[in-house]
């Protein structure tokens, strides 16, 4: 149980070391952005790197016809021995359709996950009393800048300012 | 690999692993499994959907035909390795070819549009990862085409995911210096 526990620590702080660590040394960190703007060679560097992560994201970008995984099926299906060319099992993959995972089909939900977790986060926070609470330290900031404009300009810039 | 037998006067189609190994239906349950991952990373290497489909086919026939029809101890790592090989030998092939007719059209046109085209980026990045060294090519095929994070890529390969990050930025730091050559030299 120890040994979990500390496995899963260890686990946490290593993320939490990539993440300070990219913050630091990253290409988004402010040296190394200033290094750039200053250093013609690392410019063309990134320019050349940035390039390849544009090529590979228009590759991917690529969609392919839907039935492609059923084509394929089939053609692989057709050179197999006998008894596997007509299971069912190659009846199915014939006619395969590619599945979206889990998290595509969840992503329609996302907004309206949203939505929901704000207003419960909302009623959460009337609940404890938050909006009331804020309105009282609105209430007692605007009394002590009333305040201290009626010792040092007067009553009546005060009234103006801060009408009751 | 098939023969033909005479049982009772009747002629059979017999083929020599079916004999060996029984049903083989794993190499259906493979192609259940690990057929839609394949096909993308296919697509994404080829981008030619006959081609796409020659490799799998390859792919899978291979598969079945393995040490005379025997399940490999690790399906997965198979047939993303055999696949990924098939269809970077078919795009060497059409790079070849490519560049022989570029050649032939050379002669007749002077084409010196040198801006962000993107079918030209792509198809220089593709033959860029093509000539890549094989470790380094095997982990931007694994872990940039066909999706897999960097564990899966690792034990495909047999090395820890250190190694394959390592590799990764070894290969997009080629990748890069090579793919601005060949655009200064178009």
């Amino acid at each position: 149980m120890k040994t979990q526990q500390k496995n899963r620590r260890c686990k946490d702080i290593k993320r939490w070391l990539y993440t300070a660590l990219s913050k630091q040394i990253g290409p988004d960190a402010g040296w190394v952005q200033q290094h750039i703007a200053s250093c013609p060679k690392c410019r063309s560097r990134l320019l050349w790197a940035s390039r390849v992560g544009v090529a590979l994201q228009l590759i991917k970008s690529q969609p392919h016809s839907l039935d492609l995984l059923a084509q394929a099926n089939q053609k692989a299906v057709s050179v197999l021995k006998h008894s596997l060319r007509y299971s069912d099992k190659a009846q199915k993959l014939k006619a395969a359709m590619p599945q979206p995972t889990i998290f595509e089909r969840l992503r329609k939900y996302r907004s309206a996950a949203a939505n929901l977790a704000a207003c419960v986060t909302i009623l959460l926070l009337m609940k404890a009393g938050m909006f009331s609470s804020t309105r009282k330290f609105q209430n007692d900031g605007n009394n002590a800048l009333r305040h201290y404009y009626t010792n040092y300009v007067g009553d009546e810039i005060a009234d103006e300012i801060f009408p009751s | 690999m098939a023969g033909q037998v005479n049982i009772a006067g009747l002629s059979w189609d017999i083929t020599i692993p079916e004999v060996l190994s029984g049903t083989q239906r794993w190499v259906l349950s493979a192609m259940q499994k690990h057929g839609p991952e394949l096909v993308t990373m296919l697509w994404r290497i080829l981008a030619n959907e006959q081609d796409v489909c020659d490799a799998y086919q390859d792919t899978f026939l291979k598969l079945a035909h393995y040490e005379s029809g025997q399940k490999p101890q690790y399906v997965r790592a198979y047939v993303f390795r055999t696949a990924a090989n098939t269809a970077l030998s078919m795009l060497r092939h059409k790079i070849i070819e490519r560049k022989r007719v570029q050649t032939l059209q050379m002669q007749s046109t002077t084409d010196t549009a040198n801006d962000l085209n993107s079918g030209l980026l792509q198809q220089n990045l593709r033959s860029c990862i093509a000539r890549l060294p094989k470790n380094l090519r095997e982990v931007v095929t694994f872990h940039d085409l066909a999706e897999l994070p960097y564990r899966q890529v690792a034990r495909i390969l047999d090395i820890t995911p250190a190694t394959a990050r390592v590799y990764r930025c070894k290969a997009v730091r080629l990748l890069a210096v090579w793919m601005n050559k060949s655009e200064n030299e178009i």
